[in-house]
């Protein structure tokens, strides 16, 4: 059963009188648990895609159907009901919040849904940022950390909730390759654990080949859909 | 309470640009309570110069007398029985009362003639309602049924008067007729009500009445009770007793017209505040806006992870509370400092209008002392927080509408 399925996917940006088609009909069915990438040279799409995928962004043309349901019609306060209950997002730049405990950073999406008591959510922020090492950080700031560091508490934030799909714009453009290798290793074991979902764009090889699908894409459109044992 | 305590937390960012806020909203404040503390200082000593020198708490005269008073009439005056004052003693809250007779002299030092009220009064009572004569800075009281009188210092000034001297009083008598009076002058006094000292006359109430050949008629009853928040009640209460033609005044309406200038003022005051204010909100509405621009891509995090517009709104109308809170307790604390140094000190009058007597329409001189009122407190900072808090919502509602894409690749 797929989880994302996308048809006939097309998005054109407006500049000025000029139209710059970014996707060019995208056709694309994403599976439960899968380990995706996304990779492609830059201004290709990638970002574009994941943003609709990610429902932050609407279509020209075409359908999406996120776990069977057509998120087309969507208004953006249900759009965001779909984000905050369904999707986890890790970001390039971390975007953590500075003023926010890691602890307090991760518990902030979970506060967004709500349905915890506060000792399970304090369990659970934990148990997480455990799993992630950084157990004994749980107090520090985003300024306290180190940049791998705070991408696993962004991976964190992502997880906590339980998302359906994580959705991670260039996650490791920002670290080095040893730390990289970490954060991608800590993803595909929570991708493996958890079963959830995970689409990352990248245009770095090292994250290729933690992926079990690749998926290049080139001026808005797919060129290779390759599946990975 | 997450939102509110990050909101809280957001605070902390820019410590300096957060203080700098709240100061604005510290000195409007400041600047509020200031004024209302003055303006309250000031209405209570106008309050209490009316009542301990020209009105007393109630004064009971005949309604076509009241109508016309300020003509200073010698017609429909009271004719003072044992009845009346029988009646007038029964007032709940009653302590004294007295008798005055008010007249329109020309008073004369042989070169200039000013125009003055004479009032004459029953000196066995006139003290037991009255606080003239605490305020006598030279010589004494007039005697029964002399012809002393005492007149203010500044129209001592003005008319070349010092005790001893004698000061002729001219007036009308009821048949119209001019008579006068050759008055002693026995004693100077300098109230704070300033228009007492500058045009009144006080003589014993005997002596006038004999030179106006009205008999023992009055012009009023004045009357002191136990405490000024009686008198409305009581007025009303007195007037049901009294016979139709007769009326019990507090001196709230003796003082209509100050009641009148004082709630203008307060409306003045009111509108300072709220320009004061405006002020403060615009550095609000720009603190809001800078916030927001510099948190641009963790609000479109926050919008990826499903925060609603409402949700970033309220943070950001927390932060406003917060830097509301903080305005308001700088500047209460400030007030209050403000304000005891005030009322340790005073503000002389006489210092600020180089001796003169400027009062801006207000009862009152010498050294002023401002007043306290925890509601005002209360008033000014609540107000100020609801101010913050209204004045994030625009630049927070402008922030929460951006398209989370646009916010996240914000750079």
């Amino acid at each position: 059963m797929s989880l994302i399925k996308l048809i006939g996917l097309e998005k054109i940006y407006q500049q000025g009188k000029i139209a710059v088609p970014a996707l060019r009909g995208i056709d694309l069915e994403i599976e439960s648990g899968e380990f995706t990438t996304i990779f492609g040279p830059s201004r290709s799409g990638k970002t574009t895609l994941l943003n609709m995928i990610g429902c932050l962004d609407k279509s020209t043309a075409g359908e999406i159907i996120f776990d069977e349901h057509s998120i087309n019609d969507l208004n953006s306060k249900e759009l965001a009901e779909v984000r905050r209950y369904n999707l986890g997002f890790i970001f390039q730049s971390y975007n953590l919040i500075p003023v926010l405990t890691a602890f307090e950073n991760v518990e902030f999406a979970i506060r967004l849904i709500d349905k915890h008591s506060k000792k399970e959510r304090r369990d659970r922020v934990m148990s997480l940022l455990e799993e992630v090492g950084l157990g004994e950080m749980a107090d520090r700031r985003p300024n306290e950390l180190s940049g791998g560091q705070k991408q696993r508490v962004a991976v964190a934030r992502a997880l906590i909730k339980e998302p359906k799909l994580v959705l991670a714009d260039e996650p490791t453009a920002n670290l080095d390759s040893e730390t990289s290798k970490e954060v991608l290793e800590l993803m595909q074991e929570m991708n493996e654990e958890l079963n959830t979902t995970f689409i990352f764009s990248t245009h770095d090889p090292q994250v290729m080949d933690y992926a079990r699908r690749l998926i290049e894409i080139k001026d808005g459109k797919i060129t290779k859909d390759q599946r990975r044992d | 309470m997450f939102f509110l305590k990050m909101a809280f937390k957001n605070l902390t960012r820019h410590k300096r640009r957060t203080i700098i806020t709240a100061l604005i909203i510290a000195f409007a404040i400041l600047i509020y309570v200031m004024t209302e503390g003055l303006m309250i200082g000031m209405t209570e000593m106008s309050f209490n110069n009316i009542i301990n020198l020209e009105s007393g708490h109630l004064q009971v005269a005949k309604k076509d007398y009241w109508e016309e008073r300020k003509e200073l009439p010698l017609n429909n005056l009271i004719n003072p029985t044992e009845e009346m004052e029988n009646k007038i003693e029964k007032t709940a809250g009653f302590v004294a009362l007295t008798r005055r007779l008010n007249f329109s002299v020309r008073l004369n030092n042989g070169v200039d003639e000013l125009p003055v009220t004479g009032v004459g009064i029953d000196l066995s009572q006139d003290s037991k309602v009255f606080k003239l004569n605490n305020y006598i800075v030279k010589g004494r009281m007039p005697r029964e049924g002399s012809r002393e009188i005492i007149m203010g210092t500044k129209l001592a000034e003005l008319m070349n008067f010092k005790t001893g001297d004698y000061a002729v009083m001219l007036f009308r008598t009821e048949e119209d007729t001019f008579n006068t009076i050759d008055g002693e002058i026995v004693g100077l006094f300098n109230t704070p009500h300033p228009s007492l000292n500058e045009n009144s006359v006080f003589l014993p109430l005997s002596t006038a009445q004999n030179r106006l050949n009205i008999e023992n008629k009055i012009s009023y009853y004045a009357i002191r009770l136990t405490g000024r928040e009686q008198a409305i009640p009581a007025a009303e209460e007195l007037s049901q007793r009294l016979e139709a033609s007769y009326k019990a005044y507090s001196w709230k309406d003796a003082a209509k017209s100050l009641v009148t200038m004082l709630e203008m003022q307060d409306i003045e005051t009111q509108v300072i505040l709220a320009i004061i204010l405006t002020l403060a909100a615009v550095g609000i509405i720009n603190t809001v806006i800078l916030s927001a621009l510099e948190r641009m891509e963790e609000l479109g995090m926050m919008k990826a992870l499903g925060m609603h517009q409402r949700e970033i709104v309220y943070t950001f109308m927390g932060e406003a509370a917060g830097i509301g809170i903080i305005g308001g307790v700088m500047g209460v604390i400030m007030g209050i400092i403000g304000l005891a140094i005030f009322n340790i000190n005073g503000i002389d009058m006489a210092a600020m209008t180089a001796g003169g007597d400027m009062t801006y329409g207000f009862p009152l001189s010498g050294t002023i002392y401002a007043g306290w009122e925890i509601s005002s407190f209360i008033f000014v900072f609540v107000y100020g927080i609801v101010i913050s808090i209204l004045s994030s919502i625009f630049p927070a509602l402008w922030a929460a509408r951006k398209d989370p894409v646009k916010a996240i690749y914000h750079r």
